[in-house]
């Protein structure tokens, strides 16, 4: 799957690249206005991450050009602007999802994965990890033929996991992924804790391995290792 | 004191004292000449007296009808020439009337006899008086026309510096709107309406300037934090640190989240500041809460709080529904923040007032600063302390009033509508 990133901080672009390519994305990057609507229209791509100032142009427009072109690209806005008009004004455009700058990787991973499976699988919109099988149009999680009562947090807790396979989560990316950033950092850990607990509980009940690992000082990372 | 007011006075005070020294003076330079004129009169009356006596050689009063005119007696020493006032009873009445005289010595025969010339003041008298009389009715009809139309004139005249004055009261920088005053004719108020307009477009342009430059350079700090970040992620990635190092990276990572944080929160407070939540919606307050105490009702079981919420009746605001967001959300997280394990909070709502209490500690914190930047009850948390500040923004822009109140260990925050009076 191809990911295009318009971001003019190299380093951020990079950081970006380089946490997806790890998940297997092919991913382009360009730091102008000029190059990203060249890109655009030279290629097809899956996901397209825009920044909203770039040095030469402004992501909305972009937004604008990709839908002209009638792209069935996912579009993710990324900007430091944390203001709400900008986020009504991306998603009214046709942008996918909005991330304000700081965020995390792992979070901006799991938006993209998120956007894939609602544009690729259509009506069939499941996965499959080991045992553990989630339905994500009936949000039910099964492990084997069994399925597995999950609450609301729990079940996004996992999808989290299951978008950020073999990555060391923070345990501030999952509480904010979970509750925005609103909440108490110190609160939400203990908080987060205690559904970590529960999740890996109702999994293990049910028969499947426990692939929650901790990992000291940081978080917590799913996977077979 | 206004100013007209003072001029007025000031002019009537002194008018008042200027008429009353020019009637006086009026007065006595009239009665002057009317003594000259009467002397004069008087003298040749002399003359003519002697005339008499040097034709006839005698004089008889008898024939002399008019009254108290000419009084002549016999001398006993001789006198230099006189000129004398003097008061003689009326002939008819029993009245006092002035006289002016002149004495003088005149031989009748071989007699020397006092000879008294009168004339009578009364009419001059009377003269005088009206004369002073009706300068002064003139000159206080004067006093009062000019009052009147000095009156008039200067509130005409003042218009326009009430006119500048009433907009330089409703000028309000935060609505960024300039104070445009129109030139005028007058000199003093043209320069001072210029000198206004030039004031205000320049705090105008600070005051934007200094918006932006708060705004900029929040967002110019959040690119370097997302690259700190993306770098910190990666490294956590990692596998080939050592567990102390991951700590420390961890350090660095949450410590670039809080400043992140705090930086959105800043940004936050100077944008409400700035009026840039200026749209406002009609909102039920109540719904807020509910839905608010339904996110949070993890947080509140986690620290076992006890929620008793006695949402009587709608609490309808108009306010910019992201600031009502936000300002539940703070309200909530400070309970569950200061909240004792295990304690009661109490959320009660009318439909002008909301008040949320905890039980708790009593502060450390003057409770008078409690709505200040940066004033955290406990140093050591990662609390930003500017939840708070942030509240009592909001409630000061959205016609809230907003009390602290301590109370045999609770904690009570109000948030009452200001009712439109």
């Amino acid at each position: 799957m191809k990911v295009l990133v318009i971001e003019d901080e190299r380093v951020l672009a990079e950081g970006i690249c380089g946490f997806l390519g790890k998940e297997g994305f092919v991913c382009e990057k360009v730091a102008t206005y000029k190059d990203a609507v060249e890109k655009i229209h030279l290629y097809a791509y899956d996901c397209i991450i825009v920044d909203i100032n770039l040095p030469d142009g402004i992501g909305f427009d972009l937004i604008e050009a990709l839908k002209k072109v009638k792209s069935t690209a996912g579009i993710i806005v990324i900007s430091a602007r944390n203001a709400v008009e900008d986020k009504i004004r991306s998603l009214d455009l046709g942008s996918d999802d909005y991330l304000t700058k700081p965020f995390h990787l792992s979070e901006l991973n799991a938006r993209v994965k998120s956007i894939m499976r609602r544009r690729n699988f259509g009506g069939v919109n499941e996965i499959d990890f080991e045992e553990i099988k989630i339905n994500f149009n009936s949000r039910k999680v099964f492990v084997g033929p069994r399925e597995v009562q999950l609450s609301r947090k729990e079940y996004d807790l996992l999808i989290y996991f299951i978008s950020n396979k073999e990555i060391a989560l923070t345990k501030a990316s999952m509480a904010e992924h979970l509750w925005g950033d609103n909440m108490d950092s110190a609160d939400s850990f203990d908080i987060l804790y205690s559904h970590v607990k529960n999740l890996r509980k109702k999994l293990t009940e049910r028969g499947a391995h426990d692939y929650i690992h901790s990992i000291y000082g940081i978080g917590y990372k799913f996977g077979k290792s | 004191m206004k100013l007209q007011t003072r001029t007025n006075l000031n002019y009537i005070l002194f008018s008042g004292i200027t008429y009353i020294i020019v009637a006086v003076s009026f007065y006595i330079a009239i009665e002057r000449v009317i003594y000259e004129e009467v002397d004069r009169r008087l003298l040749v009356e002399k003359r003519d007296f002697e005339h008499f006596i040097e034709r006839n050689g005698s004089f008889d009063t008898r024939g002399y009808f008019v009254e108290d005119k000419i009084d002549v007696q016999v001398a006993l020493s001789p006198r230099p020439i006189y000129f004398g006032d003097t008061l003689l009873l009326s002939r008819y009445d029993s009245q006092l009337i002035p006289f002016r005289q002149v004495s003088f010595d005149q031989k009748i025969g071989d007699e020397l006899h006092r000879v008294n010339i009168r004339k009578s003041l009364i009419e001059s008298d009377q003269l005088l008086k009206i004369i002073t009389l009706v300068m002064l009715i003139v000159l206080c009809a004067g006093l009062f026309l000019l009052y009147v139309f000095q009156q008039r004139t200067s509130r005409k005249l003042w218009q326009p510096f009430y006119e500048t004055l009433g907009r330089a009261k409703d000028f309000n920088v935060h609505q960024g709107e300039r104070l445009i005053l129109s030139p005028q004719m007058i000199y003093e108020f043209n320069e001072l309406n210029i000198a206004l307009n030039k004031m205000t477009d320049k705090i105008l342009s600070d005051y934007q300037n200094l918006r932006e430059f708060t705004e900029n350079a929040s967002h110019e700090i959040q690119t370097p934090l997302a690259l700190i970040n993306s770098r910190v992620e990666a490294l956590i990635q990692d596998s080939g640190i050592s567990g102390m190092h991951v700590a420390w990276i961890q350090d660095i990572h949450e410590a670039t989240m809080r400043l992140s944080k705090l930086n959105h929160a800043l940004l936050l407070l100077a944008k409400i500041e700035n009026g840039q939540f200026q749209d406002a919606a009609f909102l039920d307050m109540k719904k807020i809460v509910e839905s608010h105490l339904i996110g949070m009702e993890e947080m509140f079981a986690l620290k076992s709080i006890t929620v008793q919420s006695n949402l009587i009746e709608p609490f309808m605001i108009s306010m910019n529904p992201v600031l009502a967001d936000i300002l539940i959300t703070n309200l909530l997280n400070n309970v569950v923040k200061h909240s004792t394990k295990g304690g009661t909070t109490t959320i009660d709502l009318t439909s002008t007032r909301l008040s949320i209490s905890n039980q708790g500690t009593l502060l450390t914190v003057d409770p008078l600063k409690l709505f200040e930047r940066f004033q955290k009850e406990n140093k050591a948390t990662s609390s930003l302390g500017l939840g708070l500040a942030i509240v009592r923004k909001i409630c000061e822009i959205s016609n809230l009033r907003i009390n602290y109140e301590y109370k045999e260990g609770v904690h009570t925050l109000t948030l009452d509508k200001y009712t439109q009076s």
